[in-house]
């Protein structure tokens, strides 16, 4: 009897195994694909096209690799085990460089990385002499601000490795005399962020867009009623792979956002400040269409001529709907995905200049990281 | 793995010379995924060797015998060394030639020693090169291990749930622990000042990276092995309990060890020498093995540390000795293979005695990283210490013996392969590259 039932022990192992296999590779060839992670906001891989030569330069082989752990069953679920056991397990204190402070997610970002933010100075510069000298549109026209990344407010506090944001802004300052820095660092603290995302929350932030209206010379009211899109999971949702709860997103709507006229050099059919319509992968696209080169909003509601050109990264995204009010018109420019010599092909930079300011808004991750400006 | 789980149901039933079909079809096909153009190297080296070894068993006596042995050795070793030594700029080293390559020479030997006699089927010596568990990373199986199971085996269910449990155990010791422990080791490597305990932490896992690697890898063979039938050699003995490099040597890697000692160590006479002459054959030895692991420079001195710590053990009779106590010999073992695999693992000797240094030198500043890396890898370097030692086994013996069911044992073992594959396919999934570091030897 004992015999028997080791025999049957062996067999049942045997054949969980090879189930477990199957389930696998049946799991790889049957269900259906997926072309796009929201989790990891990219395209899975596509199943390699089988050539002679991709076989020989073994380019096939890996392909076929990356494709098989994208298009694994329950990849997500398993991502979900692997964070679980590095931080429950393992007692890790990141996975994949995402910790948490509490229920807030935030990403690594050690060390400063001194030649970035140099060269980040150099290209706003280039692009105020390229196109807004002192001679041009007169003096104290040209601003910048820095907004600090969650790890500001949250590594250092909990024993995480973080940059010198002191000497950040400090070798900024030192490069950037021709402008006028505008200090937001002490009108944020980690409540204005988002607990899965990176970004901070419009509604939280008016008052840091007041301080910069302010010091540019306007006043914003920020009055209007505030729409909500619930279920936002941010971007460090997917990449810590955590159960963590989804989040409401609000954004300010009013007059001027209402009757706002909004282009885009990419997006033809962007027409709005809050595009509703975009929010199928990053509910944060809601902010003026997400990922743009160029956009321009005229506001009919403005009580001025004045024109900002803002040159930003994602956190311009919901901090220029709360700047509106104080312009007629606002030309918000990413240079992640244009170059800085074809800005005068679509932007105007001769007429109306003694009314333009200019406002440089980029995050800390971006200035340490600045090889994807242009 | 379906690959594999496809070559054991299939031939179950057949005959060995179809199983052996399969297996060579599968394993040569398994090679050339990752080799396309060097598996014809690796199968001409197999036809040649193989069509000398019936020339030196045919004219045993005679010079075309001799001369049969003596190009049966040094063709597979001349290709070792271009592919290897030669330094020729963009030529890539094919996978596994350093394991197959010693296969080869180990075959020639014994045939010339009539320790085995050249199997009557081409695809019988094929399937003994080319059997993929152990192709790429060992353990060095010379064909006397195999012989007899590449005409007779049988296959029990005892020995497939045993393959299974090994290589799961091997697969969780490469992807939970090797993987785990090489994501510090980089993370540690670029950390500009380090601090001592920051030293001491990446010296660790240096070691015990390289450890779970290839013994990791060397289970997975095992186990893989055990489910086709076959029974391969040991690798790895618990090394880190050591309390001599003289026993450190029999516990790593013992298939390289006893290639060298039956092949080089014991022709040169081995220890029934004059002293000088045992030091310099200890030598030689030490800095080919070194060399044998790669290329560099701090291979050859890795080895040559290895000959010098022998030789000194050997003078002062540390092996069974009492002269130091039990804890000091054990200390001074874990520290000279740390050492030793700092010099194994840096890039050049430059950086390994920077890194060596770094061990007792306290720098005048740090990087104020390190405490946050040694304390964020804490849970995996005591997993790692833990598991470099036989307790977990020790434990697991006595919850054996406490249920006292074979059933119920094996229950355990497959939940226990059942969290280990979901786990590590887990860390697979969520990583995408997953390199071995002995896989260019």
């Amino acid at each position: 009897m004992v015999i028997i039932m080791q025999k049957h022990a062996d067999t049942v192992v045997k054949y969980m195994f090879f189930c477990l296999l199957l389930a696998g590779a049946v799991g790889i060839l049957c269900l259906p694909k997926e072309t796009y992670t929201k989790a990891e906001r990219r395209k899975l891989a596509n199943f390699p096209k089988f050539t002679i030569e991709s076989v020989l330069q073994e380019d096939y082989m890996s392909d076929l690799e990356t494709y098989l752990l994208d298009h694994f069953p329950g990849r997500e679920h398993l991502r979900r085990v692997k964070a679980l056991f590095a931080y429950d397990i393992l007692q890790q204190k990141e996975n994949n460089d995402i910790y948490m402070v509490g229920n807030v997610a935030a990403k690594l970002e050690y060390p400063l990385n001194q030649a970035s933010v140099e060269k980040a100075a150099e290209k706003m510069q280039k692009l105020q002499e390229m196109y807004f000298p002192e001679s041009k549109i007169g003096e104290g026209k040209v601003y910048y601000t820095i907004v600090p990344d969650k790890n500001y407010f949250l590594a250092e506090q909990n024993g995480y490795p973080t940059m010198d944001y002191d000497m950040l802004v400090n070798m900024i300052q030192e490069k950037l005399t021709d402008m006028s820095y505008i200090d937001i660092m002490d009108t944020l603290s980690i409540e204005d962020y988002y607990r899965t995302d990176t970004h901070w929350r419009q509604e939280q932030i008016f008052d840091t867009a007041q301080i910069i209206a302010e010091q540019m010379g306007h006043d914003v009211l920020l009055q209007g009623e505030l729409q909500e899109i619930s279920d936002f999971y941010g971007v460090y949702y997917g990449q810590s792979a955590l159960p963590l709860p989804a989040e409401k997103l609000y954004y300010l709507e009013n007059e001027s956002t209402k009757n706002a006229k909004v282009s885009s050099l990419e997006d033809k059919t962007m027409n709005s400040v809050y595009t509703t319509n975009k929010t199928d992968v990053d509910k944060y696209d809601v902010y003026l269409g997400g990922a743009q080169a160029l956009i321009h909003i005229e506001n009919p509601e403005a009580k001025t001529d004045a024109r900002l050109i803002l040159f930003r990264d994602s956190f311009g995204s919901s901090l220029a709907p709360l700047l509106l009010e104080a312009y007629r018109e606002v030309i918000l420019i990413d240079t992640r995905y244009i170059k800085p010599e074809l800005l005068a092909d679509y932007v105007d930079f001769e007429t109306n200049m003694e009314n333009t300011q200019i406002l440089f808004l980029y995050n800390t991750l971006l200035l340490n990281n600045s090889s994807m400006l242009r | 793995m379906l690959y594999g789980a496809v070559s054991v149901i299939c031939p179950k039933s057949t005959g060995h010379t179809l199983q052996n079909l399969v297996l060579c079809m599968m394993s040569c096909l398994f090679y050339a995924w990752g080799e396309p153009y060097y598996i014809f190297l690796m199968l001409v080296q197999i036809l040649i060797v193989y069509g000398l070894s019936l020339i030196m068993e045919r004219k045993q006596e005679k010079r075309a015998g001799t001369i049969a042995y003596l190009l049966a050795i040094l063709f597979p070793l001349s290709s070792l060394f271009y592919f290897k030594y030669s330094g020729i700029k963009n030529l890539t080293l094919p996978i596994g030639i350093s394991f197959y390559t010693f296969q080869l020479v180990s075959y020639a030997i014994d045939v010339r020693r009539r320790v085995v006699k050249p199997p009557k089927s081409l695809l019988t010596f094929m399937t003994y090169v080319t059997f993929f568990p152990q192709l790429i990373a060992g353990p060095i199986v010379r064909y006397s291990d195999m012989e007899r199971e590449l005409t007779e085996r049988t296959r029990t269910n005892q020995d497939m749930a045993d393959g299974i449990v090994r290589f799961s155990v091997g697969l969780a010791k490469k992807v939970l622990l090797a993987n785990v422990l090489g994501e510090f080791v980089q993370e540690a490597s670029q950390i500009g000042q380090r601090s001592l305990a920051l030293s001491w932490g990446y010296a660790l896992a240096v070691s015990l990276q390289l450890y779970f690697d290839f013994s990791g890898y060397s289970d997975m063979a095992i186990g893989l092995g055990r489910m086709f039938g076959f029974h391969f050699p040991e690798n790895f003995q618990y090394p880190f309990i050591s309390k001599s490099m003289t026993e450190f040597w029999r516990r790593w890697h013992m298939t390289l060890g006893a290639w060298f000692r039956d092949y080089v160590y014991i022709p040169l006479g081995g220890n029934r020498v004059r002293p000088a002459r045992w030091v310099l054959n200890i030598l030689i030895v030490w800095t080919l093995t070194g060399l044998w692991h790669g290329a560099g420079w701090n291979f050859a001195v890795w080895g040559f540390y290895f000959g010098i710590l022998l030789i000194v053990e050997r003078a002062i009779k540390i092996n069974g000795s009492s002269i130091f106590c039990k804890v000091l010999q054990h200390a001074y073992v874990v520290v000279g293979i740390l050492i030793s695999f700092l010099i194994f693992h840096e890039e050049n000797m430059d950086h390994a005695w920077l890194a060596i240094t770094s061990l007792w030198k306290i720098p005048v500043s740090v990087d104020e990283a390190c405490g946050y890396l040694l304390r964020n890898r804490l849970g995996i370097l005591a997993l790692g210490i833990i598991g470099a030692t036989p307790l977990p086994r020790i434990l697991w013996g006595k919850l054996c013996t406490w249920l006292n069911r074979e059933w119920m044992i094996r229950s355990i073992q497959g939940v226990a392969v059942l969290v280990l594959m979901v786990l590590c396919t887990a860390y697979l999934i969520d990583g995408s590259f997953n390199p071995f570091l002995y896989f260019r030897f």
